[in-house]
């Protein structure tokens, strides 16, 4: 409890001053534009995500993170691209977000608090159980890796790493095969451009079998079975690859 | 030529249409015919289960597009601009061959053997949150639906002029609106939402005036049963919980069934300890709809710290259960698990988890409530919890086989990594499926994989006594499926994913399966019989 309010004050300490008139303008256009998905506050609805505990936002001074971020969005997950938005309008609405995060301060903790882990703990589970090494190396693609990112967007970054493209095998019923990066695949159709750059779609009830090869299969399969202990570990240790 | 079309468009506007007389009472709403939808779930059961065959599992193969009717949603004025309240997500509603649906702010009557406009009404301008729209209600020839800045709206279902209006609650304090009202008896059941620290209501509203006949808290009064689940009375008065869908009803017992709403804040005090369970948030409830008295309340998330909303449907089916004939209800809950409970007593019957990854709960109680792990909780280290809170699934309305004795709903595999800096979003899309549980043992029999390319898959089911099940999936396929197996009969693609619950219907002896996509309503049906069959084509063409 007194660790917690100590880090409570130390915080608020670096709280950026927020201007209220811009704050209340910042509501107004949070209000007609945003709300309806993060809800009227920031916290979140069945649609999108509570912005109070966005790592986004957490980073965001005026504007110059979410500015950016509003102009493409992220369509496929659902948030629409804001582009039309003038510089104007996207700091009063940073002003709200950090007026609100300034409300709720005290439930927040820097995201310090995640590290808890035992590096040491965390390295063998790398080496050893989590099979990281044999796809990683500490030194090789992940040397700086506690560097380049920050703990909470490190901790999603090694549960679901950003998507890559997937290969694609699709077997016709001669036996000719043919290959390629995925391009679309639901229950009916397949499509895939081959290395020339040509697409190839088919019907998938008219080819013998399609073999997809995800390159974040393995992370796909490992998520439902980490313990939080081993994610805290493998937190605490991938932060020392700076 | 300008005039004249100027004078016929004067004329219009003059004297819109007329439809013959509605009038849907109490009778019609208790036993829908064949040829109406006339609630949200078409009947009080939530059942979703139609008695209508020619559509069949031996000739959906056949089944093709009757009309597409398309709704400029742009046309209109929004203050918002991006589109998750402009899809249709309502439930239209069926009366005398018109179909009567809704988007946020707006309200059509629409041709149902055409998809051609009818009527529109369009509500003031408004900066409230316009999440969606889930339809009306109508009782006699009157339609009410519910507004985004939270008034109850009564129209004429012949032209759509307005009655009378009533404000439920105050867009001032960020309440919004998005159900669809449910006539019961002498009764429009109505509830806003909000997603703020304030106290939860559902209410009841007179038909003919819009005066307020009842009012339940979900939160309790200090000192009244439940309140004790409380730390204190001042997160009580404010603990949420709204019921921010419709419920369903059974007449002979005369009692409304309703899932509520998770309490608010999340982190709201006694935490992290395990008691405090914040009733009647994340609970099926049994109201009296004449008095608005809670019967019975069996809450599925204790103190819900993960926003795992019980409002999904309530759905109501008679049947057989350890050798005992029952009358049920069952919830495949936004929590993971599935509920069945004797809805006479609210005695709980069966829990099992529907979602095998779910992992918020370290266990099953007593009462068949799943037992909060509270290391699962945003905590400073940081948790990895499924399901994320869209939930293992959310208001994609459900359905119920009696032939067969299976549920269904869509559901979603997700995952998130909830600590108290932040919340990590996870890149990996939530995977969509359909599940099919067996009532008797929770079991799920079969699960259909409906991808993971759209965001927000939000389609609905229907089943009908033709052994099809209809859903659409996450690229913008519509399907139907075989209820006993889950293989796919037959599909076609919409280039837009579902974004309502069908509904199907008869009219002039033709059976017709109708959906949304988005902006776009799709009606099928087997193809006519050729013409001259029967008449011939100049008679047709008159
Ligand atoms: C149509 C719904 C919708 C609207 C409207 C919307 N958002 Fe979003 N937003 C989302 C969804 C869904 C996500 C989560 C995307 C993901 O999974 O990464 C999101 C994510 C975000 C994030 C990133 C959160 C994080 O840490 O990953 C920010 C910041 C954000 N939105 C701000 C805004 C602002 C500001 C507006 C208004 C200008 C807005 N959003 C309007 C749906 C919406
Ligand atoms: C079968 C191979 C494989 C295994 C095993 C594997 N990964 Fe990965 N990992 C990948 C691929 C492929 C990517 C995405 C490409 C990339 O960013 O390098 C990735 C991405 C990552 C990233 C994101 C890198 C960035 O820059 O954003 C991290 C961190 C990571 N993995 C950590 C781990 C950890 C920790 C383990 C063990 C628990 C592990 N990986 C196991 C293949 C693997």
């Amino acid at each position: 409890m007194v660790l917690l309010v100590s880090t409570v004050t130390a915080v608020r300490a670096q709280a950026p001053a927020v201007d209220p008139a811009a704050a209340a303008r910042g509501k107004g256009i949070f209000g007609a534009n945003c709300s309806f998905c993060h809800g009227a506050q920031a916290t979140g609805t069945e649609q999108a995500p509570n912005l109070l505990r966005s790592p986004l936002v957490f980073q965001d001074k005026g504007g110059d993170v979410l500015g950016p971020f509003l102009k493409t969005g992220r369509p496929t997950l659902g948030m629409p691209s804001f582009a039309s938005l003038a510089p104007a309008q996207v700091s009063d609405i940073a002003a709200f977000l950090h007026q609100r995060l300034t409300e709720v301060r005290g439930k927040r903790l820097p995201e310090a608090a995640l590290l808890v882990g035992n590096a040491d703990a965390g390295r063998a589970y790398f080496n050893g159980p989590g099979k990281c090494s044999t796809c990683h190396s500490p030194t090789g693609d992940l040397a700086g890796i506690g560097t380049k990112l920050q703990p909470l967007a490190l901790t999603t970054a090694f549960l679901t790493p950003q998507a890559k493209p997937e290969q694609v095998r699709v077997t016709l019923p001669s036996g000719e095969a043919v290959s390629g990066t995925l391009k679309f695949m639901d229950e009916f159709t397949v499509a895939l451009i081959d290395s020339s750059g040509t697409y190839h779609s088919w019907v998938r009830s008219s080819v013998k079998s399609v073999d997809v090869t995800d390159p974040l299969a393995a992370h796909k399969e490992m998520l439902p079975h980490y313990t939080d202990t081993e994610i805290h570990n493998l937190l605490a240790y991938l932060v020392t690859l700076k | 030529m300008k005039r004249l079309l100027l004078f016929s468009s004067l004329i219009f506007a003059l004297f819109p249409p007329t439809l013959p007389a509605q009038n849907v009472d109490s009778a019609t709403l208790l036993h829908p015919p064949a040829d109406s939808w006339p609630t949200y779930n078409g009947e009080y059961s939530g059942q979703r289960f139609s008695k209508l065959d020619q559509i069949n599992s031996s000739n959906v193969n056949s089944l093709a597009l009757a009309w597409a009717s398309h709704f400029d949603f742009g046309a209109q004025s929004f203050a918002q601009q991006a589109n998750e309240g402009r899809r249709i997500k309502a439930s239209p509603l069926l009366v005398d061959g018109v179909l009567y649906f809704t988007i946020t702010d707006n309200v059509w009557a629409i041709d149902a053997r055409s998809g051609r406009e009818i009527w529109h009404y369009a509500w003031p301008n408004n900066n409230a949150i316009h999440v969606a729209n889930r339809g009306l209600g109508i009782y006699g020839s009157w339609l009410y639906f519910m507004t985004p800045d939270d008034y109850l709206v009564s129209l004429n279902a012949k032209d759509g002029t307005e009655r009378w209006r009533v404000q439920i609650a105050d867009v001032k304090q960020d309440f919004f609106s998005a159900s669809a009202p449910l006539i019961i008896g002498n009764h429009v059941l109505v509830g806003p939402g909000n997603n703020d620290d304030i106290r939860a209501f559902l209410e009841s509203r007179d038909p003919a005036t819009g005066a307020l006949q009842w009012r339940w808290w979900v939160d309790p009064d200090p000192g009244a049963p439940g309140s004790q689940t409380w730390s204190d009375n001042a997160t009580m008065m404010k603990g949420g919980g709204f019921p921010w869908l419709n419920g369903t009803y059974d007449s002979e017992l005369n009692l409304y069934y309703l899932g509520t709403g998770n309490g608010v804040p999340m982190d709201r005090p006694p935490h992290p300890t395990p008691d405090g369970d914040s009733l009647y948030t994340a609970s099926i409830v049994a109201l009296n709809p004449d008095t608005g008295k809670l019967v019975w309340a069996y809450q599925v998330t204790p103190h819900d710290t993960h926003d795992y909303d019980a409002a999904q449907m309530p759905i109501l089916f008679d049947a057989e259960f350890n050798g005992k004939p029952r009358k049920l209800v069952a919830q495949i809950s936004r929590n993971g698990y599935f509920f069945l409970l004797d809805r006479v007593t609210g005695e709980h019957l069966l829990t099992t988890k529907f979602m095998p990854q779910t992992n918020w709960a370290k266990g099953i109680d007593a009462q068949g409530r799943p037992i909060p792990d509270y290391t699962k909780d945003a905590n400073p280290p940081g948790a990895l919890v499924s399901p994320y809170p869209i939930g293992a699934t959310n208001w994609w309305a459900p359905s119920y086989d009696p032939k067969l004795g299976l549920l269904y709903a869509n559901a979603a595999r997700t995952w998130a990594y909830f600590t108290t800096a932040g919340y990590g979003r996870f890149r990996f899309p939530p995977q969509y499926v359909t599940v099919a549980i067996d009532y008797k043992t929770g079991k799920v029999v079969w699960s259909h994989e409906l991808g993971d390319q759209s965001a927000v898959l939000i389609a609905g089911l229907i089943t009908t006594a033709g052994n099809l099940l209809f859903t659409g999936d996450s690229t913008g396929n519509f399907m139907a499926l075989d209820p006993s197996t889950g293989k796919t009969l037959w599909h076609v693609g919409l280039g837009q994913y579902v974004t309502n619950a069908p509904i199907t219907y008869m009219l002039d002896g033709r059976q017709y399966v109708l959906v949304a996509a988005n902006d776009t309503f799709f009606a099928f049906a087997l193809p006519e019989p050729p013409a001259g069959a029967g008449q011939s084509a100049s008679a047709k063409h008159r």
